[in-house]
């Protein structure tokens, strides 16, 4: 929808399945998101992770608030395909069914040369010579150990090699027919003839609420979150996951793979919720120790506004 | 708290005003004037949050040496909030910063720096 980025929502989550506009978000708009797809063999393993990228409730609302992105109801965007949609997506997965046999084909001819080389007149000779060179090192060996008394030496004869019938070497067979193939599932669903979100796209966060689809915010909670994470980001920074620091977000001033934060962000829901002062020891000494500043946001629902703290360790006492 | 105590006849005043807030302001004083030798020493009647503060400069060979500053004791058994904060800032005519004294039954004291706005590490 007009070069809007698709938010593609499944269960109330927003997930981007294109890498063009995961690069887009983060370049473009300085939101990263989270790759969580998995490998299916290795799904306990966390160190590489791939597409779809999840991104965070604040940062999809942001992003569609901002008209920069659009809400796509996933479950909802595949009708059944027409006979002739169906029928060429058919033929290609044959044609790709065959291209495979095919390739898989010509490899195992590749072997196949390779086992008829082992046979040929030039490696039966050579491993002949090899055989009567071994054969009579073992010969001498044992002689040498009769001349010192060694009782287990026998005297056996060398063990003749059958000779082997060096006629013509046979025709390279023909390409075995594999019948082995993989099936392959595309990631992104666009590249499937009848996927149409445009029935299922929502362009602002009250339409995708009506809808049923998205929740945030739902909550005056929520609403600090939000009200605070759009803050930030308005200022220029970069926000992360703050839970690896105590926090509700990292505050970066640049990219995150280039920079390290400087602040980690606490919301708090309105002027009078009540802090206690444990709290601010537990978050200043954290923050210091750390080489950041906790922030304490306080979020005002009536103004609609964001007020700083900034908390340190005073460095005495 | 000790009536007898000699730094009684400071804190007098503003003790007795608000006598809840007494324990952590003496701890406080006697802290930051014996134990940490900072100079200047006041006590400050904040009547606007009903407590007492202390100001003072820190010894000469630290950082910011002549720099006028403020403290605030609590208890840590108090709560408080984003509003009682403000409320001493304004009390205290809008400095950059103020310290947070964080005192516990066990007289251990410790201090926070609690800056308005978003102010970056000072490491």
């Amino acid at each position: 929808m007009n070069g809007r980025i698709p938010i593609r929502v499944a269960n109330k989550r927003a997930y981007v399945w294109d890498v063009d506009d995961l690069n887009r978000i983060r370049s473009d708009h300085r939101l990263c998101g989270l790759l969580v797809g998995t490998l299916p063999h290795l799904s306990q393993q966390n160190v590489f992770l791939g597409l779809p990228s999840q991104l965070t409730p604040e940062e999809a609302t942001l992003l569609v608030e901002k008209e920069y992105a659009v809400f796509v109801d996933d479950a909802n965007a595949y009708p059944e395909p027409s006979l002739s949609q169906f029928q060429q997506w058919s033929a290609e997965q044959k044609e790709y069914i065959k291209h495979q046999q095919a390739v898989l084909g010509a490899e195992n001819t590749k072997a196949q040369e390779l086992a008829q080389l082992a046979v040929s007149e030039e490696a039966i000779r050579k491993r002949k010579e090899r055989e009567l060179k071994r054969q009579q090192k073992a010969m001498e060996l044992r002689k040498l150990q009769e001349m010192e008394g060694d009782p287990v030496a026998g005297s056996e004869l060398p063990v003749p090699i059958p000779a082997v019938n060096a006629g013509p070497s046979t025709s390279p067979t023909s390409p075995s027919a594999h019948t082995q193939y993989n099936v392959c599932i595309t990631t992104p669903s666009s590249a499937l003839s009848w996927y149409s979100p445009d029935s299922c796209t929502y362009s602002t966060i009250e339409a995708a609420q009506e809808a049923g689809i998205w929740d945030f915010p739902s909550n005056l909670q929520d609403r600090a979150r939000y009200g605070v994470f759009k803050d930030l980001w308005e200022q220029g920074y970069f926000l992360g996951g703050g839970i690896r620091f105590g926090g509700d977000y990292l505050v970066y001033p640049g990219d995150p793979l280039r920079y390290h934060s400087h602040f980690c962000a606490t919301v708090i829901e309105s002027q009078t919720h009540s802090i206690q002062p444990m709290e601010i020891v537990a978050h200043g000494r954290l923050g210091t120790a750390t080489k950041k500043t906790h922030l304490f946001c306080g979020w005002d629902d009536e103004r609609k506004t964001v007020s700083y703290l900034s908390i340190e360790w005073a460095g005495f006492g | 708290m000790l009536e007898i105590h000699p730094s009684y006849p400071a804190l007098a005043s503003v003790a007795e005003k608000y006598p809840t807030h007494r324990g952590s302001l003496f701890q406080t004083y006697n802290d930051i004037l014996l134990a940490q030798q900072w100079r200047d020493v006041q006590v400050i009647d904040l009547a606007r949050c009903k407590r007492g503060a202390i100001q003072g400069r820190r010894p000469r060979t630290a950082a910011d040496a002549d720099l006028l500053l403020h403290i605030v004791p609590c208890s840590l058994a108090e709560s408080i909030s984003l509003a009682w904060i403000q409320d001493v800032f304004a009390a205290l005519a809008n400095p950059p910063s103020i310290y947070l004294a964080v005192v516990s039954d066990d007289s251990s004291i410790v201090y926070y720096k609690l800056s308005s706005g978003i102010v970056k590490p000072s490491i």
